[in-house]
């Protein structure tokens, strides 16, 4: 993967810049390379860049000065929230600044009687929930690095968890942000009425990967909890068999809050990590919760466990209590940390795919295993099709970086082809940034990019992230240029 | 390609408008291309049903994009589908009835508000005005449910967005920018769902004899209850002779709905029970069909009345009835959303209700009026310029020769 080169001009007012930002923001600018070596990278840890500086602000107006500050000198910015992105969305550009949202952690308000929450962009995902839910709520997107990271960057990401396949993602619990754009000037999109019409700008900028602006505030959605929590664990004696049960229980018209899939390498690597007690032998495992009523529930759990046994299951086990519902989900939770402890290094990869496609898709991806020499498993959310293979390989071994992410890339390439795409809920970052490609024609890019140039004509804004292309707005007059070829030759140039 | 005529739809009598008829998705392309080079403003239309909703346009041209129909695919298995962006709603809602599935916005019906026939809307249409019905605050509104899309920009250039399953953030988010956008961003061609499994049963009641404050706290309070209620709406006494809704009334009425299997409804009358103990409660049969008058706002189709929808902050909703009193008016989405109708000059009730949806931090838009009116009346988003020249910004990402619907949404937008 290649990243733009950077600016000369700038890397020779480094301290000059410096200066400028410590006394824009004193006491919270970070140079010194020890300091800045923990924000080399995110969890896309394979590729690591000093950034030239990070700052810290601790309110919005602070952000619109360092935005304002960047625009004047034209340099680049990163937004960061925990830096737990998995497509390396937060990686720093070695003439940019990295802007990191940590410090602004306050929960601003708590509305129950509109049942939503206004948060800084700092404050953790769990926080939120955690704020009010002794009063029966919660906030439903759970992405499982929810302990870290932010609703800044989960706003970025769009991101997804366990429990999306009921509760939507970050979009679906979204009901304003305050942005700050390019320029630093401050815009409020959305908020606790429900909109009526007009141009949804929050919508676009939410999972617009800090390319649009960066989210300073944000007022979420939340709901009360519901009476009655189940979860199931159902053990398939082959994938296929599990593949056509997700299939079947989605055909049926029940809606789980969960379902969740892990293959036989997944669950044995849990196993000796935490010993969640899953069931021996099974070469597929699902994760199934329902979640409502009490009637409803039980109603749900009786037709899928009859369906299970259908599908040929051969073990359907009903959590008798929290702690064993608690400990059915560690085990999934764990599955990236245990399979991290097997692996010297990991990728984890992120495609949705049509339900229905779930079989064959595990088939080839054990044919690509076998055909690139690298371990994998697979664990996903099997409900919405939303697949994460992780690619176990040696980083220290020559070409094994390069080979784990040729597979990756196969994967994913793969989902397009069954008719489904690059990302579920990770996002682009410059993980997928040059697959784009396979998923939209240039039509569908140009597009894309008309927006961000738009928005963002400089292109500071987490510039090298999500478009493959490295044209510069301004050349092309927004205009996508096609075999050389201007459209509308004779139109007059705006 | 279909040659350019005189509009001889009912809707343009009158008119001059050429009208464009464009019989594929890459005939729409090149009428786009050639209205761009000489610069002729187009009016994007599905079936015309809401074509007097809120502010007119005034195009050169009519694109009537009523040729490009029909489902082209459906996948009940992974409850998704993918039409033609004028398929008739009715034609999708029919196929999907037939597995038991449904629209997840639970489009509400315009057509009836404004003298078109019921049920004559397009989907492309019903995305681009956004007309989320009664199930909102249970399942979100059209944006929702809209995965991905085809469309023309302002270039001519077809390009596509989203994807065809559910879960999706590859790219920006374009699907949303279209719902609630009136076209003025480009015609869609194609337009692919996710869809909802059809809830086996279903059941409605009646709270009577309640004053606007009490009923709408109630609203409020069964939306804070994990009941999925998947209708909440409150009818002042001023509105009832509107509604078929028998009995004599001293005052309002809740309305309000729960859904999902037997067994669930079970549970949720008996959690209702506890939390109405005390107050009138009545089963409604036709309760269905009631919400969806409230909805499509057809309670006021024959009435000669100005027609507003004002959303605000649930919490706002005592403020604004109380200024509304003497009004007509009811509330759906748990207290978020007013129906009002005013008789009278338009303009004069919109600066009344202009000050009661700032207070309220909402956001106003005139449906019906005369059109004279609605041109007049000064629509905007509730946040102020900013966000207005955003949108601007946007807008001329797609059309920047502001070739599509000019002045539709917005004054200049
Ligand atoms: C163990 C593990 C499990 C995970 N599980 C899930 C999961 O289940 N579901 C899921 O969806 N994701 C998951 N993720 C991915 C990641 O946690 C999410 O993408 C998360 O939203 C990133 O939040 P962050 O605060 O760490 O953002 P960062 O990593 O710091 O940044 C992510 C992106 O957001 C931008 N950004 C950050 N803050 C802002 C802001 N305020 N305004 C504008 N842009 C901003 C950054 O520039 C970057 O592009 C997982 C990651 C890990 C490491």
């Amino acid at each position: 993967m290649q990243l733009a080169p950077p600016d000369p001009s700038i890397l020779a007012r480094r301290d000059r810049i410096i200066a400028d930002l410590k006394s824009l923001l004193p006491g919270a600018i970070i140079h010194e390379p020890a300091g800045l070596a923990t924000y080399d990278s995110d969890a896309l840890s394979a590729y690591r860049q000093k950034p030239l500086a990070c700052a810290l602000p601790a309110s919005k107006e602070e952000v619109s000065a360092l935005l304002a500050y960047a625009a004047k000198e034209r340099i680049p910015v990163v937004p960061r929230g925990a830096g737990t992105s998995l497509s390396g969305g937060a990686l720093p550009r070695p003439d940019g600044i990295v802007i990191g949202l940590a410090r602004m952690n306050r929960i601003l308000e708590i509305d129950l009687e509109n049942r939503c929450a206004v948060v800084e962009p700092g404050v953790t995902n769990l926080a939120v929930t955690r704020a009010v839910e002794a009063d029966g709520f919660y906030y439903a997107p759970d992405p499982s690095s929810q302990v870290a990271c932010t609703i800044g960057g989960n706003v970025a990401e769009n991101s997804g968890g366990l429990h999306c396949l009921k509760y939507g993602i970050t979009t679906n619990n979204l009901l304003g942000v305050e942005l700050a754009l390019p320029g630093g000037e401050r815009v409020r999109l959305g908020g606790k009425a429900p909109a009526l019409g007009g141009l949804d700008l929050l919508g676009i900028v939410t999972g617009s990967e800090g390319l649009l602006g960066i989210a300073v505030e944000a007022t979420l959605r939340l709901r009360p909890r519901p009476p009655v929590t189940r979860t199931l664990l159902v053990a398939f004696p082959t994938v296929a068999q599990a593949g056509r049960c997700v299939a079947a229980i989605i055909g049926e018209g029940i809606i789980a809050a969960a379902m969740e899939f892990m293959d036989r390498r997944a669950a044995d690597a849990v196993e000796s990590y935490c010993a969640p007690g899953y069931p021996e032998d099974a070469e597929a495992i699902l994760i199934i919760e329902l979640d409502g009523v009490d009637g409803e529930v039980r109603d749900g759990l009786a037709r899928i466990e009859h369906i299970a046994k259908t599908c040929g299951a051969s073990v359907v086990r009903l959590a008798a209590n929290e702690a064993e519902r608690a400990r059915i989900w560690a085990g999934r939770k764990a599955a990236f940390a245990a399979t991290g402890k097997i692996a010297p290094d990991m990728l984890c990869m992120d495609g949705t795919i049509p339900r229905r496609a779930l079989a064959d898709m595990l088939d080839a991806i054990a044919a690509m295993s076998a055909r690139y020499g690298l371990a994998f498993c697979n664990v996903f959310h099997a409900g919405d099709g939303n697949l994460h293979p992780l690619i176990m390989f040696d980083a220290m071994r020559d070409g094994e970086l390069e080979r784990a992410e040729a597979f990756g890339a196969e994967i994913l390439t793969l989902c397009v082809k069954m008719g489904g795409v690059l990302s579920g809920e990770h996002g682009i970052g410059v993980e997928k940034r040059d697959l784009m490609g396979a998923m939209f024609d240039a039509e569908d890019l140009a597009q894309q990019e008309r927006l961000k140039c738009a928005i963002d004509p400089e292109r500071l804004f987490n510039p090298d992230k999500v478009f493959p292309t490295l044209s510069a707005c301004v050349e092309q007059g927004h205009m996508h240029v096609s075999g050389g070829r201007l459209p509308f030759a004779n139109l007059p140039r705006f | 390609m279909s040659a350019a005529g005189v509009c001889r739809l009912p809707i343009c009598r009158g008119s001059d408008m050429a009208v464009l008829r464009p019989s594929s998705e890459s005939e729409l392309a090149e009428m786009v291309r050639a209205a761009a080079a000489d610069r002729h403003t187009l009016e994007i239309m599905g079936s015309g049903s809401k074509r007097a909703m809120g502010r007119p346009t005034d195009a050169d041209d009519c694109l009537d994009l009523s040729a490009l129909r029909g489902i082209r695919s459906y996948d009940a298995e992974e409850l998704v589908v993918t039409a033609a962006s004028a398929t008739p709603l009715r034609e999708i809602a029919a196929e999907l009835a037939q597995h038991r599935q449904c629209l997840g916005f639970d489009p509400a019906d315009f057509g009836p508000l404004f003298g078109s026939a019921a049920q004559s809307g397009t989907i492309g249409g019903a995305l681009a005005a956004d007309v989320s019905g009664t199930r909102r605050i249970l399942h979100g509104a059209a944006r929702e449910h809209l995965l991905g899309l085809r469309a023309v920009n302002g270039w001519g250039n077809v390009y596509k967005a989203g994807g065809k399953v559910v879960k999706n953030v590859t790219g920006f988010d374009i699907s949303k920018l279209m719902c609630g956008s009136l076209g003025i961003l480009g015609p869609m061609s194609e337009v692919t769902l996710r869809l909802l499994p059809r809830p086996t049963h279903s059941a409605c009641f009646a709270v009577r004899d309640l004053e606007p404050e009490a009923g709408l706290h109630l609203l409020r309070r069964i939306w804070r209850e994990p009941l999925e209620a998947s209708g909440l709406l409150y009818l002042p006494k001023i509105i009832l002779e509107y509604f078929d809704l028998g009995g004599n009334a001293e005052a309002g009425i809740v309305l309000l709905r729960v859904e999902g299997s037997d067994e669930a409804l079970k549970d949720k009358r008996l959690r209702l029970r506890a939390l109405l103990e005390g107050l009138r409660v009545e089963d409604l049969a036709q309760g269905d069909a009631l919400l969806a008058t409230a909805a499509n706002g057809s309670v006021f189709a024959p009435s000669p009345h100005d027609v507003w929808r004002l959303a605000v902050p649930p919490s706002a909703a005592r403020e604004v009835a109380a200024a509304l009193v003497g009004t007509l008016w009811y509330a759906d989405w748990a207290g978020g959303l007013f129906w009002i109708a005013t008789s009278g000059d338009a303009l004069s009730a919109a600066a009344g209700l202009e000050r009661i949806c700032a207070r309220a931090q909402g956001q106003l838009q005139l449906l019906r009026a005369d059109e004279h009116q609605r041109r007049r009346f000064a629509a905007r988003p509730s946040s102020g310029d900013g966000v207005l020249q955003l949108m601007r910004t946007v807008k001329s990402a797609f059309d920047p020769l502001a070739l599509f619907n000019p002045g539709r949404l917005y004054e200049g937008l």
